[in-house]
């Protein structure tokens, strides 16, 4: 049969045009828009006037853009390695289990993943509360003072990271357990008549094995703590939100607080260039690290 | 060809009819508000009054959205899309930026007329804040200013209430600590005082009135805390760390656990704002509080001062509004005006003097004790910048926590406060 190489280019054309399409009204076009409103003294609907490069220049000497980039790069310190190590312990521990016991733990684990981020807050104000949590309670009880763990600048990221990463364990256990299955048997049976210990065989079949999956794991968690917001959010609700600003929040606060959209704009892409940086010199180590072993 | 025709016609008698019918219809009034406590459910009670007494001409379409910034953030898109209610409550004190933003429809002289209403029937300081160089944009309802809610039973048993049932030492910085002291020392309830410490936007209304006291000015000729507005604010952040650090006060209190200290009898005293005189109503209504009462701010400085805001009805702009649905607009405003008697039950005082000067209103508590402050309220300074959840709120409040609850003095509070504030233009 001739194929019609016109016909075909055309019958392509045709199918890739709706999401075409779609995407740049929905992604390119904003995208651009925000380049060129990060330029522009404009509120954040209607028109601009031009500025130049000063929504930019004033970021260096913005004391909220030094809060809100610490706090962010402070926080992916605080949940991505430790919720990645985490959820890799809690995945080890799972695999051991068989059958409806397994199914049951995982269930417990994964829950919390399955819940709205408003409920993981209401539960966890319920439960840190400085003047009716149930922990405070507790810590009467036991003698220690209360401490007001959203209200003080010092517990509150490691207590938001602690609870992200309660709160979104369950999906990489899934990944990790995925991995984990994913291993050959036969190499744990040889490891095993080669007289090798728990530890070894961890460290020489486990640990490289899982590497891709760990790897995956790592750079999901790594951009999507970059662009954390909801639950610093929700926890600084009557409290102290400027200072615990982060990236995305300090451009929502800019935006629709200041309505101020260039700098919101020019905030947007700073983070937008940070994200794909973090992320491209993340690849490249993971596959420096996977070619090396 | 027939069946194009057909069509054609079919189409033209759809639209008659819908045309003639929307004529005879009744007109709906598409309405947005931010009131969801307890004066949420009387303004509720309102609406239902009002449609019923309308029925077949105007149905109010009520929303209830989440106060604050999500509200403010939400109309703005709307007017930006055509997408607005054809009414909506607005604070008098976000006016300068809504028509910054060219997000209000002018109230004419005209609709003025047609509802019935005039500069005369609102207090003068409440008609200013709804105007913007002599156009107004918006119609008041109340002020709602806050006030000094106190356990009667606990003050009692510790004698600090005097002949008239008001609490004692309201006429001085030095009184009113000691009445707290006091209060302190009687051992029955844990903080003398419930304060909304944990949340600086809430506390900027405290803080905002102690400046008042002293005569104290946000903004001059366009600078903020020039002279020695900036002492004032530092003599009013200095009173309240003093009840801080004395352990007179509760420490990072958001705002629901201020209200819940208070009416569990953990407090005995908290300074809040009249809009919660419903839930102390309802709860006394159900035998689930104690005798309780409410009272002007004391007089910490000069004199007394109270900051207030009101509540208004807008218009958005952005929509074409035929006049039948403006009428029909008008109507629920002059009509929710006249009955605002019943919003007084919310705790707020209305701003129509009509009702204010009449015998039910005066007859009314514990509004009719509080109601002497209006002769002493403040209201924002008039910049784009002020307003529930604006621009000033956000700055003020940053500094307000760590001092409140003694991370920071109170000197350095106002050093960065201002710079920030001249920042921020």
């Amino acid at each position: 049969m001739i194929r019609n190489r016109k016909k075909e280019a055309l019958v392509a054309l045709v199918l890739i045009a709706p999401f075409a399409a779609t995407y740049g009204l929905v992604f390119v076009y904003p995208t651009i828009d925000m380049f060129v409103l990060s330029f522009q003294k404009a509120p954040l609907i209607g028109e601009g006037r031009w500025l130049g490069v000063d929504n930019y220049t004033r970021l260096p000497g913005d004391r909220r853009f030094h809060t809100a980039l610490w706090n962010t790069a402070y926080f992916v310190l605080l949940s991505v390695v430790p919720g990645t190590l985490v959820a890799l312990g809690i995945s080890l521990g799972v695999s051991r289990l068989s059958g409806r016991l397994q199914a049951l733990v995982l269930a417990l684990f994964f829950l919390p993943y399955i819940l709205p981020v408003s409920v993981v807050f209401r539960i966890w104000d319920w439960t840190l509360n400085f003047q009716f949590g149930i922990a405070m309670h507790i810590f009467d009880l036991v003698g220690i003072d209360r401490i007001p763990i959203f209200k003080v600048t010092d517990w509150f990221m490691p207590a938001v990271a602690v609870i992200t990463i309660w709160w979104t364990a369950g999906f990489s256990i899934l990944l990790f357990l995925a991995g984990l299955r994913a291993i050959p048997q036969e190499i744990y049976e040889a490891a095993s008549l080669d007289n090798a210990g728990t530890w070894t065989t961890f460290r020489r079949v486990t640990w490289p094995l899982l590497w891709p999956v760990t790897a995956l794991v790592l750079t999901i968690q790594l951009i999507l703590q970059l662009k954390i917001f909801d639950q610093v959010y929700l926890f600084s609700q009557g409290g102290r939100p400027n200072d615990n600003l982060v990236m995305v929040y300090y451009i929502f606060q800019r935006a629709f607080v200041n309505n101020d959209g260039g700098r919101a704009a020019a905030i947007a892409v700073v983070l937008f260039i940070m994200v794909i940086v973090i992320s491209v010199l993340n690849f490249q180590l993971m596959r420096f690290s996977e070619r090396r072993s | 060809m027939l069946k194009v025709k057909t069509w054609a016609r079919c189409g033209v008698l759809a639209a008659a009819t819908l045309l003639s019918s929307a004529a005879l219809a009744e007109e709906t009034v598409v309405w947005w508000d931010f009131l969801a406590g307890g004066d949420g459910v009387r303004m509720k009670k309102m609406i239902s009054d009002f449609n019923e007494e309308h029925a077949g001409k105007i149905k109010i379409d009520a929303t209830t959205l989440e106060w604050g910034v999500p509200f403010y953030a939400k109309v703005q898109t709307s007017v930006a899309v055509g997408e607005a209610p054809d009414i909506m409550t607005y604070h008098a004190s976000r006016i300068p930026l809504a028509v910054q933003q060219n997000l209000l429809s002018e109230i004419t002289a005209d609709d003025w007329q047609t509802m019935g209403l005039g500069e005369d029937d609102f207090a003068p300081s409440i008609w200013n804040a709804v105007s913007v160089d002599d156009k107004t944009y918006a119609v008041p309802i109340d002020t709602h200013p806050i006030v000094l809610y106190y356990n009667k039973d606990v003050l009692e048993a510790a004698g600090l209430l005097d002949e008239n049932g008001n609490p004692k030492g309201l006429d001085s910085r030095e009184g009113f600590t000691s009445t707290l002291r006091a209060l302190k020392e009687a051992g029955s309830v844990k903080f003398p005082l419930a304060s909304v410490t944990a949340d600086g936007n809430f506390m900027f209304r405290t803080i905002y009135s102690l400046m008042g006291q002293q005569d104290g000015e946000l903004m001059t000729d366009g600078e903020f805390l020039a002279g020695d507005n900036a002492g004032k604010l530092e003599n009013a952040l200095s009173v309240l760390q003093e009840w801080t650090n004395e352990g007179l006060q509760s420490t990072y209190t958001d705002y629901p656990a201020t209200v819940a200290l208070f009416t569990s009898g953990e407090a005995g005293m908290m300074i809040n704002g009249v809009w919660e005189v419903p839930t102390m109503t309802d709860l006394r209504k159900d035998g689930k509080l104690f005798e309780w009462g409410a009272v002007e701010l004391p007089v910490i400085f000069d004199h007394p001062a109270t900051y207030s805001d009101s509540h208004a009805f807008a218009i958005p702009t952005g929509k074409d509004m035929s006049p039948e649905k403006r009428a029909a607009v008008l109507e629920v405003m002059s009509w929710i005006s006249e009955h605002s008697l019943f919003w007084a039950t919310a705790g707020h005082i209305p701003a129509n003097r009509n009702i204010t000067d009449s015998a039910g209103y005066k007859a009314m508590e514990p509004n009719a004790t509080y109601s002497s402050l209006t002769a002493n309220m403040i209201y924002d300074p008039k910049t784009p910048l002020a307003g529930v959840a604006g621009p000033i709120f956000d700055v003020m409040s940053t500094y307000f926590v760590p001092t409140l609850n003694g991370e920071m003095e109170p000197e350095e509070a106002v050093e960065e406060i201002t710079y920030e504030l001249n920042d921020l233009q």
